[in-house]
């Protein structure tokens, strides 16, 4: 019988990897940079109830802060690439963290509704895509391979940063009130960002290192300068006359229509069918524990094998999961629910570095994954209207879960749509060597050389 | 293991070696293209239904016929724009 572990070694080639590398100190940094930029937002149902006490205004006009900076994020998300490749993912999220501080200082200090409009809807959701985009594709410049062994790593702070902060907040609003708990939160937030930033390199070359999997005959990539900057310009003119980069945007905007409605529907979903309001909550959170573990797994598995069958089993299975709903009525079936649901739902939207990676090899992906993330918010943003505005109308959530159906589905029809990630899409990214700088391109997009013979 | 390099010792163009990309993307234009237009087709139905109920609601409430009941301009701007409503 074989041994386990013997196995796993020849899959996964374990012995060559090493804690020992600057690339888990980088992954470490995105990990809480992903959490203190990400968890205020997930925390925002937090802050409504408070708000509403405090100045008597309506949860429909706070809630528009709420989509306000989902959407600023969404579309401030290419911007934010585009300065992550152009000035560095150090110096795009330093300026990120100062205008995290001043939209919570300012939020904290909200006494009319346009200023929370301004602080936390435009301030706070311009820093959260500062902070959020330019930080995957510096993680993705440390590996030269392995990228979806870091990519798991780091996707889990995803679930664990709003997991804590929620909890966090909860007890500070309740102790020294919400405008304190937003000073308390800022203040500390931006110290651990600003602490973690000093450490932060951009590439492996700035901190006189090699990215983790480089091998003993690879060649440095070409990560600045002149010829850096313009082949930049010149291979993401390539990237946008790629289908795929097109059809990732949408693939990324269908997934998170899909999911989003579930995200915000579940709980009122269940108590709508007899649950209690704990035991519903319940669902949500067992939803975002088990989802780490396909978090972590997916991008790896999408590493070793091919990121594009991977992303069509979670889109599918998110979509086909979801019809589970349309027989729940016990707070059981809503458990068993959330156990299935979220294991093709946590796959969904981590694979996306490994499938750039794989069509766009070592190209500084920041604008493109910008423009992704752009998808991806406007879809949160669609996916978390749709619960309310179809029950408000229908009475019931049936419309709101065939939606969820439909649009993952068509996301995974999306995907099988996508072109096969066995060869690169443009070409090999730059690598210093003796010669003169060479891009190899792929063989299918070559043009027939002039001085060649038949 | 390889080192970092001084990134300027060669400061030249790649030679992309005839790579060219010569049809444009018509497959992702047209699947982007798809999902707006649903997803706003989406929003225009299930907006002017709402819009539909809010005027009959009020209607109700003053005891008009439904067609005499003004609506807000956002409400007949989507029963407007939807073709089954």
């Amino acid at each position: 019988m074989t041994n386990p572990a013997y196995w796993l070694d020849r899959k996964f080639g374990l012995r060559n990897h090493t804690v020992a590398h600057y690339a888990w100190v980088i992954v470490a940094i995105a990990g809480v940079v992903q959490m203190v930029g990400a968890a205020i937002r997930m925390a925002f149902g937090v802050l409504v109830d408070p708000l509403v006490e405090s100045f008597g205004w309506t949860p429909g006009s706070i809630g528009i802060a709420y989509a306000l900076m989902s959407i600023v994020t969404a579309l401030a998300s290419p911007i934010a690439g585009y300065l992550g490749n152009r000035f560095g993912a150090r110096n795009t999220m330093a300026v990120g963290t100062a205008l995290f501080f001043i939209g919570m200082m300012w939020t904290s200090q909200t006494s009319a509704i346009w200023e929370l409009y301004v602080a936390y809807g435009t301030v706070f959701g311009i820093a959260q895509a500062l902070l959020l985009v330019p930080v995957v594709p510096a993680v993705a410049a440390w590996f030269r391979r392995h990228l979806g062994l870091g990519t798991g790593i780091m996707m889990v702070s995803w679930s664990l940063g709003p997991a804590l902060v929620v909890q966090v907040l909860a007890v500070l609003f309740e102790t020294v009130g919400w405008s304190s708990a937003f000073v308390i939160v800022g203040v500390v937030g931006t110290g651990i960002l600003a602490f973690v930033l000093i450490y932060f390199r951009n590439t492996p070359e700035d901190a006189n290192r090699i990215a983790y999997g480089t091998l003993p005959n690879d060649k440095p990539l070409v990560t600045e300068g002149n010829v850096f900057v313009s082949t930049q310009k010149e291979f993401q003119r390539f990237v946008y006359k790629t289908n795929a980069f097109w059809n990732l945007i949408n693939i990324h905007f269908l997934g998170c229509v899909g999911h989003a409605v579930i995200l915000v529907g579940i709980i009122p979903m269940a108590i709508n069918k007899g649950v209690g309001p704990l035991t519903a909550a319940g669902v949500l959170t067992t939803i975002s524990v088990i989802s780490v573990s396909t978090r972590f797994i997916t991008p790896i598995l999408s590493d070793k094998f091919s990121a594009k069958t991977v992303m069509f089993l979670s889109f599918f299975g998110q979509g086909v999961g979801v019809f589970l709903l349309f027989t729940a009525d016990s707070a059981l079936d809503f458990y068993v629910f959330a156990v299935l649901w979220s294991i093709p739902y946590g796959g969904e939207g981590t694979a996306f570095p490994v499938v750039n990676r794989q069509y766009y090899g070592h190209f500084p992906i920041g604008t493109t994954y910008g423009w992704q993330l752009l998808g991806a918010g406007l879809g949160m943003a669609l996916g978390g209207a749709i619960p309310g505005l179809v029950f408000d109308i229908t009475g019931t959530y049936a419309w709101a879960v065939g939606l969820s159906a439909a649009f993952s589905l068509a996301g995974a029809a999306g995907i099988a749509l996508l072109e096969p990630t066995r060869h690169q899409l443009i070409p090999a990214w730059p690598e210093l060597e003796d010669g003169p700088i060479r891009a190899t391109a792929p063989e299918e997009n070559r043009k027939p050389s002039p001085e060649a013979g038949d | 293991m390889a080192s970092a390099t001084d990134q300027n010792q060669k400061p030249a163009v790649p030679e992309l070696e005839g790579f060219s990309i010569s049809r444009p993307p018509f497959l992702g234009y047209g699947l982007i293209a798809s999902s707006v237009i649903g997803s706003v087709a989406l929003l225009i139905y299930f907006g002017a239904w709402a819009a539909t109920d809010r005027i009959e609601n009020r209607a109700l409430a003053s005891g008009k016929v439904t067609e005499l009941q003004d609506g807000e301009w956002w409400e007949d701007g989507l029963i407007f724009a939807c073709p089954l409503h």
